[in-house]
């Protein structure tokens, strides 16, 4: 990399006040978000740009129905990184009254702007997702350059979820998982497709080039190890969902230490607890 | 599309690799057998250790493009 672009970058972080040179929050600069803006402004002005939105349907549909598993109903609510609002199709009025959407948006404005006792519900993509297309990538790559670089961004672990937003500030939390397999003919179209929906790599580390012999070596490879009977290829796509709460007084703490009155000794001593349960309940 | 350029160009020279990739289907399937087979082995892959079977792919490939060049000449 030049000088040029090294000073530039750090000029642009510098006139953005950004947190990439001081350590507060341990914030890493991982991503390009000019190219990430651009990337998704391309995608935006293809004509056929709803046929890539399928993904994000359905993420925006299974985010709404845990809105929905939350028994209460929000006043207001911050869609972040909504694209083309795909949750708010799912939302009715009277779970929540009124919705802003913003994209590319900064994120400390969620601590900003969420009052305490009130519940951030998000989805990321996990390690994974696209791990077929990495795969096939690294492998072809060693085969025919001798040598592999990141094509696919990293992705958060689930195990690193719970501590990002215990860090965040958020208590009672909630990750889950989901596994979308989305079958394509073939790699090509699975790449085509994501530059279709805006999500092409934006990493600082991503190498911008693809050898053309690299290309045809990872098609084969993918189709051979990962291809299914009927020609087709999957690609998983691993969402994880979290919720984390604002901490309020009126939730619930962990108890204090030395409060247990049963112990974990009794553990093996349930199994009798439940059938004299039982029985107190059948007697007449 | 308004204009033609470079982008749109080689935009469209990508759209027919899957259907020439597919008249090299036995080809490319070697290719990837071999590729996998290292996976498994104890030995790691080195560059071009699949070298024959690539370059059977790629001449199937090339031969692919210039009869659908031909083709659309004609």
């Amino acid at each position: 990399m030049s000088l040029t672009v090294k000073s530039l970058r750090a000029l642009r972080c510098l006139w953005r006040g950004w947190r990439c040179l001081s350590s507060q929050g341990g914030a890493m600069n991982v991503f390009d978000r000019s190219m990430k803006r651009r990337q998704k402004q391309w995608a935006s002005s293809l004509l056929d740009s709803d046929k890539y939105d399928y993904i994000r349907d359905e993420v925006g549909s299974r985010l709404a129905d845990r809105v929905y598993d939350v028994s209460r109903t929000f006043p207001l609510a911050l869609d972040v990184g909504c694209g083309k609002s795909h949750i708010a199709e799912h939302l009715s009025k009277d779970i929540v009254e009124r919705l802003f959407l913003t994209d590319i948006s900064d994120s400390s404005l969620i601590h900003q702007v969420l009052k305490p006792d009130c519940v951030f519900i998000g989805a990321m993509v996990g390690s994974e997702t696209l791990y077929e297309l990495r795969c096939s990538l690294q492998l072809a790559e060693l085969e025919r350059e001798g040598g592999f670089a990141p094509h696919i961004s990293p992705y958060t672990a689930v195990t690193d979820l719970g501590n990002l937003l215990g860090q965040a500030g958020f208590k009672m939390l909630t990750v889950d998982i989901d596994e979308v397999q989305v079958h394509y003919p073939g790699m090509l179209e699975v790449m085509s497709d994501l530059q279709g929906m805006g999500e092409s790599n934006c990493a600082w580390n991503r190498k911008s080039l693809l050898h053309r012999d690299t290309i045809l070596a990872a098609a084969a490879i993918y189709k051979e190890m990962y291809g299914n009977e009927d020609g087709s290829v999957p690609a998983t796509f691993q969402i994880l969902y979290m919720i984390g709460w604002k901490p309020h007084e009126s939730q619930a703490k962990p108890a204090k230490r030395g409060s247990a009155n049963v112990s974990f000794a009794d553990l093996s001593k349930i199994s009798k607890l439940q059938t004299d349960h039982q029985k107190t309940n059948e007697k007449p | 599309m308004s204009s033609s350029n470079v982008w749109t160009r080689s935009r469209a020279r990508m759209k027919l690799f899957p259907e020439l990739l597919a008249q090299c289907s036995g080809e490319a399937a070697a290719y990837g057998k071999c590729v996998a087979s290292t996976t498994t082995g104890k030995q790691e892959l080195t560059k071009n250790m699949c070298v024959k079977e690539f370059e059977a792919l790629k001449s199937c490939f090339q031969s692919a493009v210039i009869f659908f060049y031909k083709k659309v000449k004609s």
